[in-house]
């Protein structure tokens, strides 16, 4: 794992998304000033920082005195103002740990700069960030907190990751529906490779409590295309299991069950109101982020 | 219907379709290990096309073994033949008689199964389509004279356990004579009036089993003298049937290789068609049993359709009885493949030449002509000559032929020559000016065939009618076997010996007991020329003449160096009488004891024993006639004071019979002229022109299965 702060947050991918801002759909249960229209207005004063004003902010909350200093408007912010608390949930199970191809990122490793860079962005715009690390259970958790400190945390506990365990994203649901009160965005990164079929119903659950749900269903390209040709002995990566095939035999089948296993995911998704982005590894990580938060800005807009 | 092959040989090829399994079965790769998050779906993908992967590869390991086994099947070029015999006898209710040729010939193997398999399988099928009606007999043809036929019964089980047990012999058959005897076992009148009358014969339809010239069968019936109807089977199917043979075989002594060099003179004939053969590879085997050896390698050229001559040379290691035979490499008539020879080599004979009358002139020494005659080239008799004078320091016991040419006297060697010829020498005595009858009479009193009594002068060497008054040999016993070298002009060479001076015996006093001696040659006056007697277990013959050019001129002649090469030989035990020629299979031939012996068995060319009959109670052993029924070396089983053992000089050889080698086949329109024509004979199997629609070949079929399992396996595989 390279050192935090540095791959998982590459350049490119930061420029890339530097013109854009964060949308949510809907207004989350927080404070919301500037672009965000919340519902509670000043109920926290706790300055926070100052933001340059722009059209649509409160002129009330524009800072005369730092206009007469600099001439320039600025408009306060307060802790309570953040109106996006995201939780990232990252998978952090045995299966994560695969690569297809030497050369390319690990699942979790992909996983990893995905949220990072989530986290980045969110921390940036004063939004709160917090991580939740799964395998069988909650291995994991960093609350969610909008200082630019706490970005550093998020990241480190994202490059401290280490994939091991069988997939219980159940496990993440429920330790959310417990302790996240507040309303949030739930990000959630995973190949979904659970045993329970009914992973997506957990994660309704949390649509149902108002909290905001995406899933970055995070695959290799070989396990969409299966691209083997000699005997292999296939062994699980999360129990004891092997399967003895020729790729030939088994590659129509497998294909089939694959492609019929994302639709399922896909429709499951929608039906939940969940938002769902497919993110192959061999995919530059703009080309997964930018459709998802254009997307987000035009449904916050 | 049957399955026949065309090249039976590659059939070994359908091993060929076990590949599949042990490339299945020891050539599979090991898997490689893959750790794989989504093995679920592996699981489930396996468990969902198990089945069907499970029938996808028997299918392919059948597509597979099937492409393999058909290719090779096709190679072999197999054809499904349906016999029409069943058809063509059955026309009709008739009695019927089935004749299966059981010559050598039939021993042919045609698509890996002998000809006489086929024939019996077709005159089995013939039986099994009889009605109940007609009454059948069978005749085995194969032995020497037609066997005599039953009258035609409805004991079906008995006439096929006939044809099932009969065998194919090694001899000539003559299928006409055959003929003549079916149609007699039809004449019976259990073969019924108003039947019809039909003779199924089984046959490879080589000519020389046939007599056109012969009357052709007819069958005796109330009615009067009819032609029975005839179906030749033909065992063949209208195939040629080349093959290659050892005809003959003649050997001779060849004095150019050594004083044990014979010439063996073996005939090569190619029969039946087919190519001229070149490079035939033909090995000499020399001996019987563990003894045989093979000396020889050569290659012969026989030209299509003829014969060539092949000559191979070998000198013996030693001399005595022995056997010598050629063979060809195996061909589909193996039976006259190789051929045997019994001969006698001659022993190497130790002959002493004691010179009475030495001469530094050559040409008048004593010894001279009967040295140069004993040592040539071509002799087995190893001559030592010394003079009268160094006789007391020569051992008689080192030699087996005393030659005393002229010798004055023998003095104290008198005694030990006499012990010499007693325990079994010979001595050959010529006489001369040195010789004087007293002295003679009174050293050698028990050696002499008759003492001597005085010379006799016919005429005076050189001058006027010298010649014409000179004795000449007038009767002369050519059976003795030193004598009997000389036949036909060969005689010649002895009835023109000129004799001037002779010594005339004593009449009427033989020296030993009556019935001893021999007079093998008297001169034209009745005096004997050449005596022999027998003294103990040695031979003694007496010239009378001198062995030089002074009285006689015999060492001139042709006749003198066979003649006193084989005497020496004959003195010494050495000679053997001359070996009969090989006969051929079925010939009767005598086999005569030697003597004290009596002849028990004689052993087969496979080494089986076949007992003689033993003579009547009180009957002396004597000469046993036999008829041998296969090709190749006899040997003789004998009882005498050793016991019982093979005697090696009673051995005899046996050759196939050369018109069962000759498988040119008979044209099926000379055949059924002579059988009345084609209203009464047919021939049935000629092959694809003679019988159409019988011969369904296989061979495109199978690599239409071949190119199909292909494709299969293709599709599969895709």
């Amino acid at each position: 794992m390279t050192a935090p702060g540095t791959s998982l947050l590459a350049p490119e991918v930061l420029a890339a998304l530097q013109g854009l801002k964060l949308r949510v759909r809907h207004v989350a249960e927080g404070l919301l000033s500037g672009l965000h229209q919340s519902p509670r207005h000043g109920q926290s004063v706790e300055f926070a920082e100052h933001k340059e004003y722009a059209p649509g902010d409160e002129i009330r909350r524009i800072d005369w005195k730092a206009w007469g200093k600099t001439d320039r408007l600025y408009v306060k912010r307060f802790e309570h103002e953040t109106n996006l608390r995201a939780w990232l949930v990252v998978d952090a199970s045995g299966s994560m740990g695969w690569r297809g191809k030497e050369g390319r990122l690990s699942k979790l490793e992909y996983a990893s700069c995905l949220s990072g860079t989530i986290a980045w962005l969110m921390v940036r715009q004063q939004d709160a960030a917090g991580l939740l690390a799964v395998d069988r259970a909650v291995r994991r958790s960093v609350p969610p907190r909008a200082a630019a400190a706490h970005l550093g945390a998020v990241l480190d506990a994202l490059a401290a990751l280490e994939p091991g365990g069988e997939t219980r994203l159940a496990a993440a649901a429920d330790w959310l529906v417990e302790r996240a009160a507040r309303r949030a965005s739930v990000v959630v990164f995973s190949d979904l490779l659970d045993p329970d079929e009914q992973v997506l119903r957990s994660l309704s659950q949390l649509r149902r409590r108002k909290h905001e749900v995406t899933v970055f269903h995070v695959l290799d390209p070989a396990e969409i295309e299966f691209p083997f040709d000699d005997p292999t002995l296939f062994l699980s990566m999360e129990d004891g299991r092997q399967v003895e095939a020729h790729p030939r035999d088994v590659r129509r089948g497998y294909l089939e069950l694959v492609s019929a296993w994302l639709e399922r995911v896909r429709r499951e998704c929608a039906e939940a109101d969940i938002d769902y982005v497919l993110a192959r590894t061999d995919q530059a990580l703009d080309e997964v982020l930018l459709p998802f938060l254009e997307k987000r800005e035009r449904s916050a807009a | 219907m049957s399955l026949h092959f065309a090249h039976p040989a590659l059939l070994w090829g359908l091993l060929l379709a076990l590949l599949p399994l042990a490339i299945h079965l020891f050539f599979r790769r090991r898997p490689k290990p893959l750790p794989f998050p989504a093995l679920e779906f592996v699981l489930r993908a396996r468990r969902e096309t198990e089945r069907r992967l499970k029938l996808r590869r028997i299918l392919l390991f059948v597509a597979r073994t099937a492409l393999v086994a058909a290719a090779a099947l096709a190679l072999a070029r197999p054809r499904a033949v349906a016999p029409e015999a069943a058809a063509a006898v059955t026309a009709g209710p008739a009695a019927v008689a089935l004749v299966l040729d059981a010559s050598a010939s039939m021993r042919y193997q045609l698509g890996g199964r002998p000809l006489f398999e086929r024939a019996r399988a077709d005159l089995l099928e013939v039986l099994s389509g009889l009605g109940s009606e007609e009454p059948a007999t069978a005749l085995v043809c194969g032995g020497p004279a037609p066997p005599a036929a039953p009258p035609p019964g409805f004991d079906r089980a008995a006439l096929r356990r006939l044809l099932r047990e009969a065998e194919p012999g090694f001899g000539h058959t003559d299928l006409s004579a055959c003929l003549a005897a079916a149609a007699r076992a039809l004449s019976e009148p259990a073969a019924g009036a108003a039947l019809g009358r039909r003779i199924a014969v089984a046959t490879d339809l080589a000519a020389t089993a046939w007599r056109l010239d012969a009357p052709a069968p007819m069958v005796r019936t109330p009615a009067g003298a009819v032609r029975p109807s005839v179906t030749l089977l033909d065992a063949a199917r209208g195939a040629a049937l080349p093959n290659l043979a050892v005809t003959g075989l003649a050997a001779e002594p060849d004095p150019a290789v050594g004083p044990r060099g014979w010439r063996i003179t073996a005939t090569l004939a190619r029969f039946g068609g087919g190519d001229p053969a070149e490079d035939v590879p033909l090995s000499l085997h020399v001996g019987l049993g563990a003894e045989s050896r093979l000396p020889l390698r050569a290659f012969a050229e026989i030209p299509a359709a003829g014969a060539a001559r092949k000559v191979l040379s070998h000198a013996f290691a030693a001399g005595g009885p022995t056997a010598v035979g050629v063979a060809l490499p195996g061909d589909a008539l193996t039976v006259d493949d190789e051929a045997w020879l019994t001969l006698t080599v001659p022993r190497e004979v130790r002959a002493l030449v004691v010179n009475g009358s030495p001469s530094p002139v050559r040409q008048r020494d004593e010894a001279f002509f009967v040295e140069a005659a004993l040592a040539s080239a071509s002799s087995s008799v190893r001559p030592t000559v010394v003079d009268a004078e160094g006789l007391p320091r020569v051992r008689f016991a080192d030699f087996d032929v005393i030659f005393l040419l002229n010798v004055r006297t023998l003095g104290a060697k008198a005694s030990e020559l006499a012990a010499f010829v007693e325990k079994g020498g010979g001595l050959f005595l010529a006489l001369g000016e040195e010789v004087d009858p007293d002295r003679y009479d009174a050293e050698l009193s028990k050696l002499l065939p008759a003492p001597l009594h005085l010379v006799k002068t016919a005429a005076q060497r050189g001058a006027p009618g010298a010649a014409e008054r000179a004795a000449r040999f007038a009767e002369i016993d050519w059976d003795h076997p030193a004598l009997s070298v000389f036949t036909g002009p060969g005689r010649e060479g002895l009835l023109s010996v000129r004799t001037w001076r002779y010594m005339l015996l004593k009449p009427g006093e033989r020296a030993g007991g009556a019935g001893r001696e021999r007079v093998l040659v008297r001169y034209d006056d009745g005096a004997p020329a050449l005596v022999e007697a027998r003294r103990g277990e040695g031979r003694v013959m007496l010239y009378t003449s001198t062995l030089d050019r002074e009285w006689s001129d015999w060492t001139i002649r042709t006749s003198f160096l066979p003649a006193v090469q084989r005497i020496a030989a004959w003195l010494a035990g050495g000679l053997e009488e001359r070996r009969e020629a090989p006969s051929v299979v079925w010939a009767s031939r005598t086999v005569a004891p030697l003597e004290g012996q009596r002849i028990l068995a004689l052993v087969d060319p496979q080494g089986r024993e076949r007992l003689l009959p033993p003579p009547r109670p009180g009957a002396a052993p004597g000469p046993a006639t036999v008829t041998p029924d296969r090709p190749g070396p006899w040997q003789v089983k004998v009882e005498d004071a050793r016991g019982a053992h093979l005697e090696p000089r009673l051995a005899f050889a046996v050759l196939a019979d050369p018109r069962e080698s000759d498988t040119t086949r008979l044209d099926p329109k000379e055949v059924t002229a002579w059988l009345g024509g084609e209203a009464l004979a047919r021939v049935q199997g000629e092959g694809p022109s003679g019988g159409e629609g019988r011969s369904v070949p296989l061979w495109s079929i199978l690599l239409a299965v071949a190119v199909a399992a292909f494709l299969a396996e293709g599709w599969l595989l895709a």
